[in-house]
């Protein structure tokens, strides 16, 4: 499954309803949202229980 | 007969203090700021502006100071955000969505200023929903810098800083959920408060993030900003304020990664501020705080969640009735999963343990309010030497981490780079407005010398 096509099965779950402009200009956004996401996830990695 | 120009500029304190000695009526008062404003359309500071609305609370205003009745805000003109319900006063939150509602009931924060006497003096711009900084609203105009037209003003209250700057009313309410008070009062060089969560009452306002969202007033001066905060909870912050001793505070100037990059001029700035606190007596150090780090992505994920989370219905069913910027941030938050959300919250408790540790060591956190002074309009990102930062990401990047926190933070003027403002942000301790308020008066003595 291509990034795109991952999007919009998202947006699809979310219950949007978006064009195919709409999903490229959402894509920006939504690539450096899951970065961040993956940042927040790595650095409380460290808790004692993820050993 | 309009009013010399020096009574539309004046501080809220000498305006109250005109109105008590009948030196001017409240009539007078808003046909003053009211031939302002039509002169100073050019703006966009308004979205519903006073008109002769004003006109009914002016007339009992003056009643009620002919019958010397107490109320700090007697006859005094303060614009309201316009994301603040005014009962029979359309109130759009600067959407297209809401272009036609006019509330039934007063948020709370305006029936309080009612209650004080206050002129309730039109409905000021902001970015759309307040979901965004610049106040390129698509739907009631772009709002402009009065230091420099052809400059933002920030935002999202930007309608309110512009109205406090140029001299359209005493002072205004505004709202912060990412920096939407400090931001513009820094970029147009006014005061901006942004209390501490929960201590102003929201019921009323348009949501955008319930964990984040603060109200706060824009003013003048510091005193107005207390003698506004006091009017709007009920407290005593700013007469505590009056009696804090300054001298001996322990003032930290943050010197984080996250603070960097910054202007130049803005640098220069803040530590001329911090040396001058220094000289007076605060003990002023350097301080790390590297749980800041963390803050865009937990500020980005909650805000994102809690906003979508708000217009679920409208994001759904009418997508084209927003502005292309705010859809997008509303699409992606509905993307936000329940973990995400969680994983962030888990971020937000260990940003707040490290917050309140610093606060064992310091009275004061000390850095600028904005890196950056008053982009153009249409700006899209600033260049620094080491890359290229997003304006409205570099814009909340050192306001935002207090919301998370919803410690109380205070913008105040701090001098100027290139005729443009710069404002210094103070931060103090949950529920510490008056210490904070107090060195915010020392900082704005210092910078009139």
């Amino acid at each position: 499954m291509t990034e795109r096509d991952q999007l919009a099965a998202a947006t699809r779950a979310a219950g949007l309803r978006l064009t195919a402009a709409d999903l490229e200009a959402l894509r920006p956004a939504w690539k450096r949202y899951l970065a961040l996401v993956e940042e927040l996830r790595a650095a409380l990695a460290s808790e004692p229980w993820n050993d | 007969m309009a009013q010399p120009p020096s009574l539309t500029a004046a501080p809220l304190a000498a305006v109250a203090a005109a109105l008590r000695r009948r030196a001017i009526s409240p009539l007078e008062l808003v046909d003053a700021y009211q031939e302002r404003i039509e002169s100073a359309a050019d703006l966009r500071a308004f979205i519903t502006p006073p008109g002769d609305r004003a006109r009914p609370d002016a007339k009992r205003a003056q009643q009620r100071l002919a019958r010397r009745e107490p109320g700090a805000l007697l006859g005094v003109p303060i614009a309201i955000k316009d994301l603040f319900a005014t009962r029979g006063l359309r109130t759009t939150a600067g959407s297209r969505i809401l272009r036609d509602w006019v509330p039934s009931r007063d948020a709370a924060l305006v029936t309080r200023l009612r209650a004080a006497g206050a002129v309730i003096f039109g409905k000021t711009n902001l970015h759309e929903f307040a979901y965004g900084v610049t106040n390129a609203n698509p739907w009631w105009g772009i709002a402009r810098n009065p230091r420099d037209v052809r400059r933002s003003p920030g935002g999202s209250s930007g309608g309110s800083a512009i109205a406090v700057v140029a001299g359209l009313c005493a002072a205004a309410l505004g709202s912060d959920t990412g920096g939407s008070i400090r931001i513009p009062a820094s970029l147009c060089g006014c005061v901006g408060l942004k209390p501490t969560y929960g201590l102003l009452p929201l019921d009323g306002a348009v949501p955008l993030g319930w964990s984040l969202d603060h109200a706060g007033p824009l003013t003048r001066t510091i005193e107005d900003a207390g003698i506004l905060l006091d009017a709007l909870s009920g407290g005593r912050a700013w007469t505590q304020a009056q009696r804090v001793t300054t001298r001996g505070l322990r003032v930290g100037i943050l010197r984080n990664s996250i603070v960097q990059p910054l202007q130049p001029g803005v640098s220069r700035q803040v530590e001329r501020a911090a040396a001058a606190l220094r000289r007076h007596g605060l003990r002023v150090r350097d301080v790390r705080l590297p749980e800041m780090a963390w803050t865009v992505a937990t500020q980005l994920v909650t805000l994102r969640a809690e906003a979508s989370a708000a217009h679920a219905r409208w994001i759904r069913a009418r997508p084209r009735a927003y502005g292309p910027d705010v859809r997008i941030r509303l699409q992606l938050g509905a993307l936000v999963s329940g973990a995400d959300y969680v994983l962030a919250q888990r971020m937000r408790a260990k940003i707040k343990d490290a917050v309140r540790r610093l606060f064992d060591d310091i009275d004061i956190l000390l850095l600028p309010t904005t890196p950056i002074t008053a982009p153009v309009v249409g700006e899209r990102t600033v260049r620094w030497r080491t890359g290229e930062e997003p304006v409205d990401g570099a814009l909340v990047r050192l306001t935002a981490p207090f919301n998370l926190t919803g410690v109380p933070a205070l913008s105040v003027p701090c001098g100027e780079v290139g005729g443009l403002p710069v404002g210094l942000q103070l931060v103090g301790r949950w529920n510490d407005e008056a210490r904070l308020l107090a060195v915010g008066r020392l900082i704005e003595a210092l910078a009139s010398r």
